[in-house]
């Protein structure tokens, strides 16, 4: 059989599709578990992905120095239903910590604005740990176009 | 470096019950550590590492920062209004020193 060029082209683009569909696993799952698995490590307990974290961060970002982030915690800061803290992770920077958030029921709202550096576009991980020592947590996809911490 | 300086933005008078918003900014390079000068040694990590608000001598919020906050760290966070007192703000950089701000809150 007589290959042309065109042919051999897509019979090899088709092989590495079909490659790279095999051994990569979802991007969603890559960004979760180097993190997921560092929190259990930290806290020695899993998390739980829950909507109650609400990690609001800029989807494409022009610099990885000053990148926005807003998170807030949905909970009423009962006595039976308050978040002690929030810790956040950059999974992709070399140093995977970004920051932890202490809150005080009725005296403190659980929100806070600041701004992170980031090595590379990854997704960021934020984990409440709430009054009964459940590990909620949330992730967001952030895409920068220069390097933070160089 | 030069010495950081503290600042913040917060209302004079609240009512009492509600949330008011608090802004707060400190200059600072925070140095990561990461980072090599220009003979290729490194320049030590030195950040701020904590940051801690109190209202009338009780702590209501508090940060633990890595190196990954940004230069010049900024919060932006919301205290509810208790009752009239003192609004205090400390910065902790590494090495020990204190960088700090108080602001009398009117509760009416």
């Amino acid at each position: 059989m007589e290959l042309t060029r065109r042919e051999l082209l897509r019979s090899v683009c088709a092989g590495t599709a079909a490659l790279a569909g095999a051994a990569l696993p979802p991007v969603s799952s890559i960004a979760g578990d180097d993190a997921l698995a560092f929190v259990e490590k930290t806290f020695d307990r899993g998390a739980t992905m829950s909507s109650r974290v609400q990690l609001t961060m800029p989807s494409v970002f022009p610099t990885g120095y000053t990148v926005p982030m807003d998170i807030a915690i949905d909970t009423a800061m009962t006595d039976n239903d308050r978040v002690r803290s929030v810790r956040v992770f950059a999974p992709g920077n070399p140093l995977l910590e970004v920051a932890g958030f202490n809150f005080v029921a009725g005296r403190s709202v659980p929100r806070v604005s600041t701004r992170i550096r980031l090595a590379k576009p990854q997704f960021v991980v934020a984990i409440a740990e709430m009054n009964d020592g459940a590990l909620l947590a949330n992730k967001v996809w952030v895409d920068v176009a220069t390097d933070g911490c160089a | 470096m030069t010495t950081p300086v503290p600042r913040i933005v917060v209302p004079e008078s609240v009512r009492k019950g509600e949330a008011f918003t608090v802004k707060t900014i400190i200059s600072h390079p925070m140095e990561t550590g990461l980072r090599k000068d220009e003979h290729g040694s490194v320049i030590p990590r030195k950040i701020i590492n904590r940051f801690a608000c109190t209202y009338g001598g009780v702590l209501v919020f508090s940060v633990d920062l890595h190196e990954a906050v940004s230069a010049n760290p900024f919060f932006e966070f919301e205290l509810v209004a208790t009752e009239s007192g003192r609004l205090q703000f400390v910065w902790e950089e590494d090495g020990g020193a204190l960088y700090g701000l108080s602001h009398d809150l009117v509760v009416e």
